[in-house]
């Protein structure tokens, strides 16, 4: 559903004005070309569009296979565990209708939205101090280094246990799991600015606060919002699987809840929405990361 | 070094020596003191154009960074206007071979960065001021209307100049040039030597210009001060006058400028010999060298 606009464009939009005026403003003698340039450019719309079906082509199969799976080649008993798709979309639908979906996914959004708000302040924060002052690297980062390195979900018992099962123990997952990316990133942008953009900002007379201020923040910020974009994906992530173990709302319990209560379809229906939403989330996020990036394309040709 | 009855100097080395501590080494695990410069005193006038050539190591970086206040020397003062220099100041302007454009600004906004905040001098500019100063330099240097490039839009040359901008934009007296044009092509160097000679009239700067190329040297420079191999010493200031070079003749080709290139040519030559001898194989035997260490040129140096 989402190839049809690129497999019908191509086509028509290449093969209707390309030969017709470029061959009959040439005349007679480059006869030999003009249809030449016409099957030409007819060849490389046609490989553009072929580059969209094969590039829809996978998942175009696998919703065929997901429709039509469950129907012809599944037992019985397992189609009751695999719903085929247009069972899935009309439940997804019904709890768009009454609501229940936009209720599920607010809940889950504003916990992640706050988690992951408080992850990438503190840790821009925490990341400048760091970077700027190396004696605090060296105190902080063995102890970053083995919270880093432990899986957040490892964690989540021990949320529990101390938060208990409420929004705050979830908004404080989802924070430490945005957290360290952010962070790590910040320290990275500030260590990786151009030495020379330094000397010669001091050349100008600029004092420690100005350097940093104007210097190496902007520098920094398209390293940063990377961090912030790996941050992002993993909080829902961790939002979900927090989500499942307890909570009365969101679409962690929504999936878990449907399963135990044996609506199959709904359940589905919350795991789409949670890939959707990924999507969704990832390629805003992608686009804020390209937007403040933008002098970066070619830097590296700079110094030639 | 031109002592005597003259207005006082613009700017003046007295005794500088600079050492440097060399990190310890596996062949080296006491670590040692590299000496980069050694007793060097000159003088300069206002208004003066001098270039500095010596061979890749001779402290010629190391002697600019001393003049822009970057670092201190270990005995010695450097002195502008009489005063002693303690730190980078808005009287004077780095240029560098890299450029060190901000890629995040664009040409406008680059220019305007020496303008920006409360200066040394305690001036201040609004954005108005601030977006015409940069517009007034970005014309002088033959960029108007590329104010709003960013720096990966714009060619080596361009670049150049709007380095070359910024630093004239917020109005120092010096302005020193590490190698500058040396990252550029052959073409774009000549044409951006003719253009610095034409600001340099125009604005009445005190120059102090670092080249590895000898006619560079020999075409910009009033005088040549020729800098010995490490440590670097001050081994000869050769005069130059080869006559009207803002003119269409072709000034290179003169018998004055002949005369002179072949001088500084052979007082370098016993340098770059020497350098080699202690190791700097990379020197090429026209005195030219892709520099070590901090300048990662292209290669392509005159
Ligand atoms: N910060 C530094 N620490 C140690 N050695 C340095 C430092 N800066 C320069 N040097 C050394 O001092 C010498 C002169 O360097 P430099 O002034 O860059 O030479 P040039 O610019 O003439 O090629 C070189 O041998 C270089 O390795
Ligand atoms: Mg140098």
């Amino acid at each position: 559903m989402m190839s049809t606009p690129t497999l019908t464009k191509d086509p028509n939009t290449l093969a209707a004005p390309a030969p017709s005026p470029a061959t009959k403003r040439r005349g007679i003698k480059p006869r030999s070309w003009a249809p030449n340039t016409g099957a030409a450019r007819f060849r490389s719309g046609a490989r553009r569009a072929g580059r969209g079906i094969w590039g829809s082509g996978a998942i175009i199969l696998f919703l065929l296979l997901w429709e039509l799976g469950p129907i012809y080649l599944a037992p019985a008993s397992t189609r009751v565990f695999l719903p085929p798709l247009h069972v899935v979309l009309q439940a997804l639908a019904r709890l768009v209708e009454n609501g229940q979906l936009q209720n599920h996914l607010a809940a889950s959004l504003t916990r992640s939205a706050s988690g992951f708000g408080i992850a990438v302040v503190a840790a821009v924060a925490l990341g400048l101090l760091v970077a700027w002052y190396r004696s605090l690297d060296q105190f902080l980062n063995p102890l970053l280094e083995v919270f880093r390195n432990t899986a957040a979900l490892a964690l989540l018992p021990v949320f529990t246990l101390l938060l208990g099962i409420g929004e705050i123990s979830k908004i404080s997952i989802v924070a430490y799991a945005a957290f360290f990316p952010v962070l790590l990133n910040t320290i990275a942008g500030v260590r990786t600015v151009d030495p020379l953009l330094i000397r010669a900002a001091r050349s100008l007379g600029l004092s420690n606060f100005q350097l940093f201020q104007k210097v190496i923040l902007p520098s920094a910020v398209p390293t940063i919002f990377t961090g912030i974009r790996m941050a992002g994906t993993s909080s829902i992530l961790v939002l979900i699987a927090a989500e499942m173990v307890g909570a009365k709302a969101g679409l962690g319990y929504l999936i878990v809840n449907s399963q135990m209560s044996f609506l199959i379809p709904d359940m589905y229906a919350g795991i789409l929405t949670v890939s959707l939403l990924g999507l969704l989330v990832n390629y805003l996020l992608v686009a804020v990361e390209r937007h403040f990036s933008r002098w970066r394309t070619a830097v590296g040709s700079q110094a030639a | 070094m031109t002592s005597g009855t003259g207005p006082p100097p613009k700017i003046s080395l007295e005794n500088i020596t600079k050492k440097f501590t060399v990190r310890p080494t596996k062949e080296n695990p006491e670590g040692s003191v590299l000496t980069a410069l050694d007793g060097i005193s000159l003088d300069m006038s206002a208004g003066e154009f001098i270039t500095l050539v010596g061979p890749s190591g001779s402290g010629k970086t190391t002697l600019l960074d001393l003049l822009a206040g970057l670092t201190k020397p270990d005995t010695g003062r450097v002195l502008v206007d009489g005063r002693e220099v303690t730190g980078p100041g808005r009287d004077r302007a780095v240029v560098f071979q890299q450029y060190a454009l901000f890629p995040w600004r664009t040409a406008a906004a680059n220019v305007s960065f020496g303008l920006e905040g409360t200066g040394s001098d305690g001036k201040r500019y609004s954005r108005k001021e601030r977006a015409e100063k940069a517009r007034e330099y970005l014309d002088l240097v033959g960029l108007g209307g590329f104010e709003d490039r960013y720096p990966h839009e714009l060619s080596g040359g361009m670049k150049q100049r709007v380095a070359i901008a910024r630093s004239l934009a917020y109005e120092p007296d010096v302005l020193l040039m590490d190698e500058p044009f040396a990252a550029l092509d052959a073409q774009t160097r000549e044409q951006l030597q003719t253009e610095l000679l034409r600001i340099w009239a125009t604005t009445g700067k005190t120059i102090i210009f670092i080249t590895h190329g000898i006619d560079e040297a020999v075409y910009l420079g009033q005088r040549v001060a020729v800098l010995s191999s490490r440590p670097g010493r001050l081994k000869q200031i050769v005069d130059i006058d080869v006559g009207d070079r803002s003119g269409d003749e072709d000034v290179r080709s003169n018998a004055a400028f002949v005369e002179h290139r072949h001088k500084v040519w052979s007082l370098l030559h016993d340098e770059v010999r020497r350098a080699q001898e202690a190791g700097h194989a990379k020197i090429q035997p026209d005195g030219s060298a892709p520099d070590e260490a901090r300048n990662v040129s292209t290669g392509k140096a005159a």
